[in-house]
């Protein structure tokens, strides 16, 4: 079975942040819940100082600790490697967000939209999916990708930094950058093993 | 219509309007609800990508602030944060006071009318035309933002209204002030893949620019340059190319340019008698012949007695004059060390290849992988035309204009060669379809009639800074008129211009003002009358990606296409355009419009507009369509399919070989240009400053600069984040939401010794006081800006209450500008947005 995996090119990456809200766009999440982020820091002293972008989502671990602590079997992995979350079985207990090393986990507490007069029509629709005190991530854009769709956020990326593919076949796109570029994962010592890479 | 009459699931072909360039899109609509919007893949213009901002969209659109019904004020105190009393009325009210009180006008004196708006779509459609057929000249007035020193320039220097590099082949790319490739200017998306491609490959990117901005960040090499000082860089850079190392396309500027054109004492060109074509000395047969002889040994250096007067080939003039820019004192002026300066310019002119051909598609063509592009960090400055100029001197000067890896402007040949520039002495005018009439040569000053100043500029192309001055004191501008009503579409030319106080008293001066809006905005809230303006996914414009201004020959592709509605509009909301066509009828020259639109939209029979019919918005576009592309692809057409498109040919992306007129490296015309100015304005009284109209650009010290030494410590200086455009982005909940989240957004940026010195920690309230006003927001700690300025992003910090995302949100940068002669360029218009600030800390 193919293993579902995404390649971030930090080189490619300008920070632009068309990820952040194509995937607001596609998911219609809910505010202060970002399944996809760009993280921004800072290199070097003056002049020689640079601002670098990291691009974060769920890295939908092939050890997944949320996997792991989840007590309903909410959280589960399908096998192409894909972690959801069945919001009908999370009980809210939050464990996952406390395990999950990449904060990529986020809990809707209220039920609110973006403008305190209501919900806006796209909202009403954009939010039937979701459900008040559970927990919601990253679906790696199943939805998309089980149609033969990449994620939004890779259909979108105006530099192309995102190439998404089947990490178990050596051949596949992602597999092939991962060994000639040494992709790498955000913080690989911990085991989590994530579908996630990066290259420089 | 609610929800579930719709029972539809479609995705429908339109164009983005989060910004001017325009990027197809497609709208999913479920049952009547837009649930998704994305790049549309088959539109060349953006191939399927698409920026925040676009997709952010339908959050704009289903804004519960939108004005939804017409409005009238009942407060008739006009004031910052003054409550106009809004009272709602019908369109029928609406409508018959707006077009009772504009007729009186326009019986009147109709230029007393000015239309306001950055609808570039709509304003080169039917909004100058209406203007036109009103009888006003007065019909556009923005902000200070644009390219108001890169437009004039270009036209100037490659015969287009814009500017950028190829991405495609080139290796050496200098960014003055600007972030082509990194989500601005034109094709945004596209430019972006294309510089990632390119970096990938190997092109050097080095970004001058004081900010660290994305483009820094991702450069090979970051020059923070101190502010108003990027003409002193480039100057010394061309020094040294031209003196020192010897890297210039030598056969390029003989041929290709006007550096043989024989100068005379007083600047002039020696021109033939008779033909008055300029003179050109031949080496061969030790004769001066006109410039379009056949001439085998064109003289670039040297002086030569011509009948007695003693001349110098133009790049003889360049060269001598270029010469006091030594590197040591660039390095002074500009921060940056010598050695830098020295090795830029080397490695500038060794990347350029001089001499060295490519073969694309089995044409062999000049290839000069170098460049240097430049946007509004570089010239918003006093002095910006130079500034502009010197730049492109960089580009000219290696011969890369419009040749593989070099510089060009955007579309100066047309779709199987159907426009070509045309010439003032051999040299390069734009045509006229993407020119709009600009010749840079063909110059009448007269006493003003425009609250432009057009007449008394007749280098510039957007001359809306000068607006606000003429507005608010018509007298001092000898103007014949006072302004007496504004229509306002899709601008705001509250925080899009210098000062709010300034502003509102502009604003105040103006006695009928007529507010499109979508929300109730900062000018809205000096309106007497507020009509409800659709949203972008509510409206219809035909050929949104205009040639002269959206659409990069680096898609490989002409396209036209359309935005057209998705959802009917929210409220009572209506299309401006409608609105216009009604308010005609109304005032009763609808007639006359047609007549204008005729001519204007090219429309040739059987699809000219019959003055004695009426057409409805959709009726005009369909006739539009026709004239341009045939029967079979009217309106309907467009709806469907969304573009129409076609392949580029190699000559149409790299026309450079093909080109007959030259391309000017010095300026003759602007010493004509100055004189009239001087004349005229001295006959009016009218105090000017003429000493920009120079042949040759210099670098001169900015106000900002000047006053060094003063309390006031630093520099302010605005940058583009790549998530907001304009003044409305701010309002919508996502991008706010992303920018409080970003770290630099909504943030003042201080260099990190500089805050330490000024005991100002990162994340801490500070002020930043210019001698005209105050901005405060939330420091910033960096490295990544040079330590004698502070940075803040975009327009931000709006105030208007029917605003209340926006509200309060980053600091207002144009609050720290004040409007006085001292801080505009007199040639191009533009106004200076640098000032001198004192920072501090505030007492939390």
């Amino acid at each position: 079975m193919a293993r579902k995996g995404m390649v971030i090119d930090l080189k490619r990456c300008i920070g632009c942040n068309a990820c952040t809200i194509a995937c607001k766009a596609e998911n219609a999440t809910p505010p202060q819940v970002f399944w996809a982020r760009v993280l921004e820091g800072e290199v070097g002293k003056y002049p020689s100082a640079r601002r670098v972008f990291l691009p974060v989502l769920c890295n939908h671990c092939k050890n997944a600790p949320c996997l792991e602590v989840c007590p309903t079997g909410a959280t589960h992995q399908r096998e192409d490697g894909v972690i959801l979350v069945d919001y009908d079985k999370c009980i809210g207990c939050r464990a996952c967000m406390a395990a999950c090393p990449y904060e990529a986990r986020y809990f809707w507490e209220n039920g609110r939209g973006y403008f305190p007069e209501g919900l806006t029509p796209f909202e009403e629709v954009g939010y039937r999916k979701f459900q008040r005190k559970v927990v919601q991530k990253c679906t790696l854009c199943a939805h998309r990708v089980d149609n033969g769709l990449e994620p939004a956020c890779v259909a979108t990326c105006p530099t192309n930094c995102r190439v998404f593919g089947d990490l178990d076949d050596p051949t596949s796109p992602v597999s092939r950058l991962i060994s000639e570029r040494r992709g790498f994962q955000l913080r690989a010592e911990l085991g989590t093993d994530p579908s996630v890479y990066y290259v420089q | 219509m609610a929800p579930e009459e719709t029972k539809d699931d479609t995705w429908i072909p339109t164009s983005c309007y989060m910004c001017f360039s325009s990027c197809g899109t497609l709208a999913h609509r479920v049952d009547g609800v837009i649930v998704k919007i994305e790049g549309q893949p088959d539109c060349p213009h953006n191939w399927g990508k698409l920026c925040p901002k676009g997709h952010a969209a339908i959050m704009n659109l289903y804004d519960p602030y939108r004005v939804k019904k017409p409005l009238k004020r009942t407060n008739p105190e006009k004031g910052l944060g003054v409550d106009p009393k809004w009272v709602e009325i019908s369109w029928g009210e609406a409508l018959d006071t707006a077009a009772q009180r504009l007729k009186k006008i326009r019986e009147d004196d109709p230029r007393k009318l000015i239309l306001a708006s950055w609808d570039v779509v709509v304003l080169h459609g039917l909004g100058r035309a209406w203007a036109s057929a009103f009888g006003t000249p007065n019909s556009h007035w923005s902000g200070y933002f644009c390219g108001n020193a890169l437009h004039p320039t270009m036209y100037l220097t490659n015969g287009s209204f814009h500017s950028e590099a190829d991405l495609e082949y080139c290796n050496y790319l200098i960014l003055f002030g600007n972030q082509m490739g990194f989500m601005g200017g034109i094709n945004p998306n596209i430019m972006a893949q294309k510089m990632a491609d390119a970096r990938m490959r190997g092109m050097k990117v080095v970004v001058v620019d004081p900010v660290g901005t994305n483009a820094a960040a991702k450069a090979d090499e970051w020059l923070p340059i101190r502010p108003g000082t990027d003409a002193a860089l480039s100057l010394a850079m061309v020094n040294l190319l031209l003196n020192e190392y010897h890297l210039y396309d030598a056969a390029f500027v003989q041929k290709r340019t006007n550096g043989p054109y024989l100068v005379g004492p007083q600047g002039r060109y020696l021109r033939e008698a008779g033909t008055g074509k300029p003179l050109i000395w031949d080496i061969a047969t030790k004769r001066a012949l006109p410039f379009d002889a056949p001439i085998e040994a064109p003289a670039l250096e040297g002086e030569y007695d011509v009948d007695g007067v003693l001349a110098r080939p133009a790049f003889q003039c360049l060269r001598e004059h270029v010469r006091k820019y030594n590197p040591e004192m660039a390095a002074e002026i500009t921060t940056l060390p010598v050695e830098t300066i020295r090795r830029l310019a080397q490695e500038y002119g060794e990347a350029a290849r001089i001499g060295a051909t490519i073969v694309i598609q089995g044409r062999e063509l000049p290839y000069r992988p170098a460049a240097a592009n430049q946007y509004r960090g570089a010239y918003a400055h006093r002095h910006g035309f130079l500034t502009a100029l010197s730049i492109q001197l960089l580009n000219l000067l290696i011969g890369n204009p419009y040749v593989p890896g070099g510089h060009r402007g955007v579309n100066l040949v047309g779709p199987n060669l159907s426009w070509m520039p045309q010439e003032t002495d051999g040299l390069i005018v734009p045509p006229n379809t993407i020119g709009h009439g600009a010749n840079p040569y063909n110059i009448h000053v007269a006493p003003p009639q425009t609250t432009e100043l057009t007449e008394l500029m007749p280098q510039a192309y957007n001359k809306s800074s000068m607006n606000q001055m003429t507005v608010l004191d018509p007298e001092a501008f000898k103007l014949p008129y006072r302004p007496e009503a504004m229509l306002h579409c899709r601008t705001n030319i509250m925080m899009s211009r210098v000062n709010p106080e300034i502003s509102a008293q502009t604003l105040k001066n103006i006695p009928f003002i007529i507010s499109f809006a979508r929300e109730l905005n900062e000018v809205a809230e000096f309106a007497d009358i507020v009509f409800p303006d659709t949203d972008n996914l509510e409206r219809l414009d035909l050929l949104p990606n205009q040639t002269y201004l959206a659409m990069s020959p680096i898609t490989g592709y002409w396209y036209w296409g359309l935005r057209q509605p998705v959802v009917p509009p929210a409220g009572e909301a209506r299309d401006w355009t409608e609105v216009l066509l009604e308010l005609a009828e109304r005032i009763g020259f609808l007639d006359e419009l047609y007549e204008v639109l005729n001519i204007t939209l090219h429309l040739s029979p059987p699809h000219r507009l019959d003055p004695t019919q009426k057409y409805s918005p959709e009726e005009i576009n369909d006739h539009w369509a026709k004239s341009m592309f045939g029967e079979e692809h009217g309106l309907e057409w467009f709806r469907q399919a969304g573009y129409l498109k076609e392949k580029r040919q190699v000559e149409e992306i790299y026309p450079g070989p093909l080109l007959k007129p030259r391309f000017p490296i010095y300026f003759e015309q602007l010493i004509s240009a100055g004189e009239q100015v001087r004349t005229v304005t001295e006959e009016l009284g009218l105090p000017w400053d003429t000493s920009d109209y120079q042949p040759i650009p210099d670098w001169k010290p900015c106000p900002a600069y000047e006053e060094r030494g003063s309390e006031r410590d630093l520099y302010a200086v605005n940058y583009k984040v790549p998530f907001h455009y304009q003044s409305f982005t701010s309002e919508n909940p996502w991008l706010n939401e992303l920018s409080e989240q970003h770290p630099y957004a909504y943030k003042i940026m201080i260099n990190t010794e500089t805050a330490k010195r000024k005991g100002i920690q990162d994340g801490e309230l500070i002020a930043v006081e210019s001698a005209a006003g105050r901005a405060q927001g939330r420091a910033k700690v960096t490295e990544c800006i040079h330590p004698e300025v502070v940075a803040m992003a975009g327009v931000l910090g709006s105030w208007a209450r029917g605003k209340p995302i926006a509200r309060g949100k980053g600091p207002h940068f144009n609050s720290l500008l004040s409007l006085d002669k001292e801080r505009v360029d007199w040639v191009s218009a533009a106004v200076d947005a640098c000032v001198r600030v004192k920072v501090y800390r505030i007492e939390e």
